[in-house]
């Protein structure tokens, strides 16, 4: 379900928290839904506990999970913060697009670069 | 929690194996031991568990002292380099030694781990390859529940589907029991997925000694092209330059590095995270243990 990558020169715990904010904004974690143990995901991925306890933390006060004591970590009602994400993400193409038009980059061009992109994620 | 503190051993000589060592080990902790070769690893981790009697300083677990101490060593699991007092027996043989001397020897476990190693327990363990070995001592050892978990370079010589069947057992015991860990290793990238503290000895000493969240937030490496002079406040480990590239090793928190190098105004700047076999040379470069660019 979480996959590390070893040659990524990202700390562990900063891989697994984005694995779960990926598994969780693509809906294969709902909300509600309960995220394995410290323990299950330590002995799982062969990583020290106090890694996946950090990722833990960092998630739930970025507001992805809800933790309660002596039941485990749920996923929070992401929805919103999905929408934010996504409008971030838009701003963000937004200026790249502003950018590549000054640098004269036509809308032919970046139609092209559009396209390209969709290609590469599948 | 387990602790050495000024620990000095000679063995005849004037040399000095362990020169005023001092290592802590904070309770329910993964602790990498590692360190140049002939540092004193194994030295110190035969004071650990009580084999050699440090002739000063002291040697505890839990406040307790560890030499000629049986109900202190009887939570301690100890998995040494050498498997040679393994051998004589069988693995059931064993098992009946392993329940007389620990008490918490637990046989529900030593039954459900027999599906994990599934070794023959009517066979000699000289007769075993040195790998299969290393599965008997995990086996015994993890049976034993213990408190202490002391491993002296384990996986060396398992195959990687045993080195992962063995790190998720004991970090299993970890989450689940706080079981401490010392694990001497110079499979540093391993070591960075299973610890949470890191001691690096050079020469018997202690040179380093963090947790690797300190580490991975306080160390960063940057590699950039500037016209300009590097702001004063930076503090540089390290500095190299290939051609109009500079790559420097900092201390200091990322964030807070670039920042202050946003002000030399780079050309071109990449923040890297620095990996413990980075840290673990730059740092015994600074005692002049490093890497000679020598040709021959």
């Amino acid at each position: 379900m979480i996959a590390i990558n070893y040659r990524d020169p990202k700390p562990i715990y900063e891989q697994i928290q984005a694995e779960l904010r990926r598994l969780m904004l693509t809906g294969a974690l709902p909300p509600g839904s309960r995220l394995p143990s410290v323990r299950e995901l330590a002995g799982q991925l062969a990583i020290n506990p106090n890694t996946i306890q950090r990722a833990y933390r960092e998630l739930e006060s970025d507001g992805y999970i809800l933790s309660v004591a002596g039941k485990g970590s749920f996923v929070a009602q992401i929805d919103q913060l999905a929408e934010q994400q996504k409008k971030q993400a838009v701003e963000a193409f937004r200026a790249a697009a502003q950018r590549l038009r000054a640098l004269g980059l036509g809308e032919e061009e970046l139609a092209a670069l559009l396209a390209q992109e969709e290609q590469t994620d599948d | 929690m387990i602790e050495l503190s000024h620990v000095t051993k000679t063995f005849g000589g004037a040399k000095r194996a362990l020169d005023e060592l001092s290592l802590t080990v904070p309770q329910g902790a993964v602790y990498g031991l590692v360190g140049s070769n002939g540092a004193g690893k194994t030295t110190a981790i035969r004071h650990i568990t009580g084999i050699y009697r440090q002739d000063s300083g002291s040697v505890t677990i839990g406040g307790l002292p560890v030499y000629e101490n049986p109900s202190v060593k009887s939570r301690i699991g100890y998995i040494p380099d050498d498997l040679g007092v393994f051998s004589g027996g069988t693995i059931k043989e064993l098992a009946a030694f392993f329940r007389a001397m620990y008490p918490r020897f637990d046989l529900q476990r030593y039954a459900a781990l027999r599906d994990v190693f599934r070794l023959d327990e009517a066979t000699p363990l000289r007769r075993f390859s040195k790998g299969m070995q290393k599965h008997a001592a995990f086996w015994l050892t993890l049976s034993m529940r213990p408190d202490y978990l002391v491993l002296d370079e384990p996986v060396d010589g398992l195959d990687p589907v045993m080195r992962r069947q063995i790190w998720s057992l004991a970090l299993e015991d970890v989450a689940g029991y706080g079981t401490t860990v010392l694990v001497s290793s110079h499979n540093l990238r391993e070591l960075e997925d299973i610890c949470d503290h890191v001691g690096i000895m050079h020469k018997g000493r202690m040179l380093l000694e963090r947790s690797l969240a300190e580490l991975q937030d306080n160390f960063v490496k940057v590699q950039l092209v500037t016209e300009h002079p590097l702001p004063q406040s930076l503090h540089v480990l390290h500095e190299s330059t290939l051609g109009r590239v500079q790559t420097l090793i900092l201390r200091g928190e990322p964030q807070t590095v670039a920042n202050e190098l946003a002000a030399s105004a780079p050309m071109f700047c990449d923040l890297l995270p620095l990996s413990l076999e980075e840290i673990f040379i730059y740092e015994l470069g600074g005692t002049g243990y490093d890497v000679k660019n020598f040709v021959l």
